[in-house]
């Protein structure tokens, strides 16, 4: 999606606090894919588990990192994971619901369709023939 | 008759203390998930998985966390680091030029 809307709109993963960290929740999922972190004890830790999931998940778009004192978390509610959508003039245009059940891309590409119109159709057909 | 009758109260008895439990349950979890994320996942690493079946989690879960940013709101501005420089950016310079999604979320 953020391949087709190059131009248009631009990605940003924002890393939060980690949802499942081996000394607070750990799931059986963290443990059958390999995803095994402890709670980072300060902001460099945080960003070097960052920078893992980045390159194993292969994202593509930037991420910048919260604070340690998790401010943006806070004010964004992001935690597990959550989507927005924000216009040039500070409006929040789509908020999803929380995850891990109202993470739904589907939601956000219709919000972004309404939002600036259809994707790059020579990107859609690139990339949906990849 | 009267066998019957006690019976009934006792079983009651029985349905109205396990509902009193049950109101208690939900309104710990509801407390829970209201509290920071590292409160309510030390909460949900000593409840069985059966347990999860037991209230509505979804529902509670969206109402405890639907925040006080509303669509059609303004987005708040933070400093924030870039996670490849570490150099500092304000979070609203990133949808200056064209509308920006954020995807929050975390590694585990």
């Amino acid at each position: 999606m953020a391949e087709q809307y190059k131009g248009k709109v631009d990605f940003y993963a924002v890393y939060i606090l980690e949802a499942h960290p081996t000394d607070v929740w750990e799931l059986q999922s963290n443990v059958r894919d390999k995803v095994l972190f402890r709670s980072p004890r300060d902001e460099e830790e945080r960003a070097s588990v960052a920078g893992a999931c980045v390159r194993k998940l292969g994202i593509k778009f930037p991420a910048v990192v919260d604070s340690f004192d998790n401010r943006i978390e806070t004010a964004y509610t992001g935690w597990p994971d959550r989507m927005y959508l924000i216009a040039t003039d500070d409006r929040v245009l789509y908020k999803s619901k929380p995850g891990p059940f109202g993470f739904h891309p589907q939601d956000l590409a219709a919000a972004l369709q309404k939002a600036v119109g259809t994707p790059n159709q020579s990107r859609a057909l690139a990339a949906s023939s990849k | 008759m009267a066998i019957k009758k006690n019976t009934k109260r006792w079983l009651g008895g029985i349905f109205a203390g396990l509902f009193c439990l049950w109101l208690g349950f939900v309104g710990y979890i509801d407390w829970a998930m209201r509290q920071p994320p590292e409160v309510f996942g030390h909460v949900m690493a000593k409840m069985p998985m059966p347990a999860y079946f037991l209230f509505p989690f979804e529902t509670m879960w969206s109402d405890a966390r639907k925040g006080s940013l509303d669509m059609g709101g303004k987005a708040p501005d933070f400093t924030v680091k870039t996670l490849d420089t570490r150099a500092p950016v304000s979070l609203a310079s990133l949808w200056i030029d064209k509308p920006v999604v954020l995807v929050f979320g975390s590694y585990t």
